[in-house]
Parts: C-alpha cells; sequence; structure tokens
C-alpha cells in the first residue's frame, strides 16, 4: 500500500472526531470526512513529503466545513438553529451520550461555527495556537480571540441550561 | 521575572498551554490572589474535561467502510461508471452464491406476527410503498433521468454503496428514489414502474439486527414485502403483485442489490 495512503487512513478516527464535534450529525460528519477524503486523494502530489499528514487534512477539511457553512448561511437556512438540549435531536442509538456530554454537545453545535472549530482545533485536538492559526488560515490574534469568546459563549450556554434545567424542576 | 498585570486571555492560554514557562509561578501567584478568576479558570477547565470526554469514544468507533473506501479511490462517484460494467456479471454470481432464494421466498410464508426487527422493517417499507406508490406526481425526490446523482445521495445518506437495479428484465422501470426514516436511520426508497403502471418499490436501509429473510404482508389483500436481512443492512421489496412474480423480481433486486453492496 501507499506510503501516503496509509498516513491519511491512520488520521481518520482524528478526522471524525474534529467533523463530529463541528456537525453534530453523525452521517453528515462522515460525509464531511469523506468529501475532505476525496479531495485529499486528488490532491496527493500537493502533500509535502514532510508535512504532518494531519495537519494538512485538518486544513482541507476546515476549509470545505467553513465553505458549507456559507453556503447554509447564504440559502438562509435554519441549519445552525440551537438546539434545546437533548429534545430537539435523538442521539444515535448506538451512540450513547450521558447528559452532561449532550448538554456541552449542544451547547458547541450553538456557538458561531469560526468560534467552534478554533475551539475544538485547541481543546480537543490538541493543536497549538500557531498550528491552529494555520490550519484556519487566520491570525494568531484572531485564532486567540476566537477560543477565548468560544468559552465564554459556550459556559454561558451551559449556564443557561442548568438555570432552565433547575426552573422545570421548581415548575413540578 | 519578568512582573506583568495579567488579564483573562491569560487563562485562556495557560489552559492551552501557551503560557511561557517562565510566567507560570507569576500567573499562579496571579490566580490565588484572584478568587473569581480562579473560578473562572476552574470552570473552563471542568468545560475543556467534558468536551474531550464527550468525544472521546469517536476515536474508538470502527472507520466506516466508506471512508476507507475513499482512500482508496474506489468513491461512488467515481467509480459508478466502472462499477455499472462489471456489476452485473458480480450480480450474476451473487445469484448463485445465494441460491435458492426462490425457494425460500415460496417456502417461508410468515403473514404478521414473529420477530420485532423483520416486521418492523417489512412494515416501514410497505407503509412507504402505500404512501408513495399511490403519488403520480410526486412519487419520488430525485428522478431515473438523474440515476447517478440518485445512488451517490442515496449512498452516502444511508451508508450504504447502492446501486439501483436494472428491472427491465422483469419488465420495471425506475422511476426514481427517495430518502426517509427508519427507526434510528434512514432509508432509501427506489421506486419502478411496468407498462401498465403498475408500482413495486425497493427499501433499503443500513440497520439490521440479525440475520433472516421472509415475506410479510400488514393487511391479507396488502401489498406484500419480501425482505432479507443481514448483518449491517435490510432490504425489502414491496408490490401488490402475484407472488410468484414478486419472488422473480426480488430475486433479480437482490442479487444487483448484493454486488452492489459488495463492489
Amino acid at each position: 500500500m501507499d506510503e501516503k495512503k496509509a498516513a491519511i487512513l491512520g488520521e481518520i478516527p482524528r478526522l471524525r472526531r474534529y467533523a463530529r464535534s463541528l456537525l453534530r450529525d453523525r452521517d453528515s460528519a462522515d460525509d464531511l470526512v469523506q468529501d475532505c477524503l476525496e479531495r485529499a486523494l486528488v490532491r496527493l502530489d500537493n502533500w509535502q513529503t514532510g508535512e504532518s499528514p494531519r495537519r494538512w487534512l485538518f486544513t482541507i477539511m476546515h476549509h470545505l466545513f467553513i465553505d458549507q457553512m456559507r453556503k447554509v448561511n447564504r440559502r438562509g437556512e435554519a441549519a445552525m438553529l440551537p438546539l434545546e438540549a437533548g429534545e430537539a435531536q435523538a442521539a444515535p442509538a448506538d451512540q450513547v451520550e450521558s447528559i452532561a456530554s449532550r448538554e456541552i454537545i449542544d451547547a458547541l453545535q450553538a456557538i458561531s461555527p469560526d468560534r467552534r472549530a478554533a475551539l475544538v482545533m485547541v481543546a480537543i485536538e490538541g493543536f497549538s495556537y500557531a498550528e491552529a492559526a494555520n490550519i484556519l488560515g487566520v491570525p494568531a490574534g484572531t485564532l486567540m480571540s476566537r477560543i477565548a469568546r468560544g468559552r465564554e459563549e459556550l459556559r454561558g450556554l451551559l449556564d443557561d441550561t442548568a438555570r432552565r434545567r433547575s426552573i422545570r424542576i421548581v415548575e413540578k | 521575572m519578568t512582573r506583568r498585570d495579567f488579564t483573562e486571555r491569560d487563562i485562556h492560554m495557560a489552559l492551552d498551554g501557551e503560557l511561557p514557562g517562565e510566567e507560570r509561578m507569576a500567573y499562579d501567584a496571579w490566580l490565588e490572589a484572584n478568587p473569581e478568576m480562579k473560578a473562572r479558570s476552574a470552570r473552563f477547565v471542568a468545560d475543556r474535561a467534558a468536551l474531550r470526554a464527550a468525544f472521546a469514544g469517536v476515536l474508538d468507533e470502527p472507520v466506516p467502510a466508506r471512508l476507507k473506501q475513499a482512500v482508496f479511490g474506489e468513491t461512488t462517484v467515481r467509480a459508478s461508471a466502472l462499477r455499472s460494467r462489471w456489476w452485473l456479471s458480480a450480480a450474476a454470481a451473487a445469484v448463485l452464491v445465494i441460491g435458492g432464494l426462490a425457494g425460500y421466498v415460496a417456502g417461508i410464508d410468515r403473514i404478521g406476527g414473529g420477530n420485532e426487527s423483520e416486521d418492523l422493517l417489512a412494515e416501514q417499507a410497505i407503509a412507504a410503498h402505500v404512501i408513495y406508490a399511490a403519488e403520480k406526481r410526486h412519487a419520488v425526490e430525485v428522478p431515473a433521468s438523474d440515476k447517478d446523482h440518485l445512488q451517490t445521495w442515496l449512498s452516502n445518506r444511508v451508508g450504504l454503496r447502492l446501486v439501483a437495479p436494472d428491472l427491465e428484465a422483469e419488465g420495471f422501470q425506475l422511476v426514481g428514489g427517495r430518502l426517509l426514516p427508519a427507526g434510528q436511520g434512514k432509508a432509501a426508497m427506489l421506486l419502478y414502474e411496468d407498462a401498465s403502471g403498475e408500482r413495486i418499490s425497493l427499501f433499503v436501509t443500513a440497520e439490521s439486527a440479525g440475520k433472516s429473510k421472509g415475506t410479510y404482508a400488514a393487511e391479507a389483500d396488502g401489498p406484500e414485502a419480501v425482505y432479507w436481512l443481514d448483518k449491517g443492512y435490510g432490504c425489502a421489496v414491496v408490490g401488490s403483485l402475484p407472488r410468484e412474480r414478486l419472488a422473480a423480481v426480488a430475486k433479480s433486486a437482490y442479487g444487483q442489490l448484493l454486488a452492489g453492496l459488495a463492489s
């Protein structure tokens, strides 16, 4: 087997995790990964030896994600509506999520795609600021402010969810 | 040691491992002196742990076959032209492998009752058929004239490599297809029509509980479903045809679907 393809194959689990955190729906996430892999294969020659396959693939996938988000926004679709935790979208049967996980996944979906991508890239995927800025194609300062705002927004949403939950309990 | 004022920004940098090592002690001291900032930092640390935990399982999931196939350049889009030439022979081989299909279609006659998951598949397939086969103008979402797109789209959504079987030998032409909900997942429905306007539909889903096959009818005089469930997929052919004709159509459809899935 081609060495490059073997390296790409090894990155699929990480790409799937990143895609899932961006899109939540498992099929849509895998569609994004598939698009990314297909594009990567067409551009195999652009991948310079020595360059980390992970960074290269994440860059490709991020561009696809952002393009998709822009198209969705242009069409004015309500694809980005924040979800009431655990109510609007049932988790796939084989994906057991704790309530805490579901709440944070829902909250993550509710923050802006740019902030979501920046936060996930650093907080979950473990890229450095320099690497993440490079992949997302933004200056380091922009990246930092997206991360900071993303984290604050996420926390705010979780606080809201907790408040709503306690109101519900009180109403009962 | 350089003295400087820390801000909230440093909380993020510290959390992300971007705070220069020589500033760490001063930062920790600042955090201790500012309970509000310390609490904020603790919340962010907890949120990050929750985020990581929420997605940790994804790394352990088996990689879907379609993604592996994408790496080896065997994607549905690009391979469709190639596949269309050789699946006919593969289909013939598959039918041989399946062997006595007509036999069990005739032999197993289950009307109602029995195993839940197979009944569920058959019931969903029949319900879809009853609703959409009756529609003249809105029976399908994507017409047969756009077959390549139809196959690619449904394959991607359902998570199986779908090839719309060629049923012309049985007198049926593809009308088109649509995407439907099925249990927790999605199903593809392909609609066919013969010269007299009689319609049959194929219902395919990636969900399946076990291995089984049989026929099913929700009502005595309603359409009948011939179904197969195997590991990773289930399919049903639904129509109001005489038993023998439905069995023949189903056999042909199944052989081709199987060849498509394995391609």
